[in-house]
């Protein structure tokens, strides 16, 4: 039988096992909503640090961005939940630390980023600085968090096979 | 390590898409599956019924709440012989296709596959 295979239609079947190994690792990513609607609730949530300081509305704030932060920690799960997740097959031994290793590095490379141009503009004396820092901080976590899903998917996709 | 092997139950091309989207994930959510390859339903049943028959998948009936829920993965059998037909069709387009062992009685087999076509108008 395998003689009556054409490679143009072995090439046709491999590309399409690649076109569903892709799929599933796009599927199990975090989404880009995700990351901008993280990006949002800090900026609001500066926002109005900048402009209530510390009366009523800064604890309202607060207890908007817990919510908020809460609802979309809770919708990426559930829908991470009803989704497939990725083989552990997929992921190759130097993968696994390497994803981590970029996962773990936005978080203060975006911490980084906020607090120094902060305490800069601060410096500078210019008005709302801490909305300006955190728009420029999810600026980066919004890149960062696309760089690393392409970084992801990089790494898992051209895996042929699964192990072996 | 794992050796070359074509599989005409995999090659198929519905259940190429099945069986490469089950190696790439654990189990599958019998909708997820669905939606992802593009079948009905029933389609999708007589499919998960031929690679389960073959031994290439488990499949497992659960409920969650009231609502019945199935789900699908390769069992090591089927992720093998998946590994093995990739491995053929690597070999196929390199233009130095082998001789391959079939086993006795391998699920494979042209009259194994000749029963699990896939019906006319589900393929991808």
């Amino acid at each position: 039988m395998n003689d009556q295979i054409e490679p143009a239609d072995a090439a046709r079947a491999l590309s399409e096992i690649g076109r569903r190994r892709e799929q599933v690792i796009r599927r199990t990513a975090i989404p880009r909503w995700y990351w901008w609607a993280i990006a949002v609730l800090e900026i609001a949530f500066a926002a109005d640090a900048d402009y209530s300081r510390r009366g009523a509305l800064f604890w309202a704030g607060n207890a908007l961005l817990a919510a908020g932060m809460l609802a979309v920690n809770g919708l990426l799960l559930s829908r991470q939940s009803r989704g497939p997740a990725l083989s552990p097959d997929l992921v190759a031994p130097d993968s696994g630390p390497r994803l981590l290793a970029g996962s773990v590095a936005l978080w203060p490379a975006v911490a980084g980023v906020t607090l120094g141009t902060n305490l800069g503009l601060e410096a500078a004396r210019v008005p709302y600085p801490a909305t300006i820092a955190t728009a420029v901080g999810m600026a980066v976590l919004v890149a960062g968090g696309q760089v690393l899903m392409r970084y992801r998917l990089h790494l898992l996709a051209p895996r042929p096979g699964g192990r072996g | 390590m794992t050796t070359p092997g074509f599989d005409e139950l995999i090659h198929a091309p519905t259940r190429l898409s099945l069986v490469a989207f089950l190696a790439a994930t654990g189990w599958a959510d019998f909708a997820v599956l669905r939606d992802s390859v593009g079948l009905s339903d029933s389609a999708l049943s007589k499919q998960l019924a031929t690679l389960a028959d073959a031994g290439y998948i488990e499949i497992r009936k659960a409920f969650a709440g009231k609502r019945p829920r199935t789900s699908a993965r390769l069992t090591d059998g089927g992720r093998t012989a998946f590994d093995r037909h990739v491995l053929a069709l690597q070999e196929i387009v390199a233009g130095t296709p082998g001789r391959w062992p079939q086993p006795a009685g391998h699920p494979g087999s042209r009259s194994a596959a000749s029963g699990g076509e896939p019906a006319p108008g589900v393929s991808p």
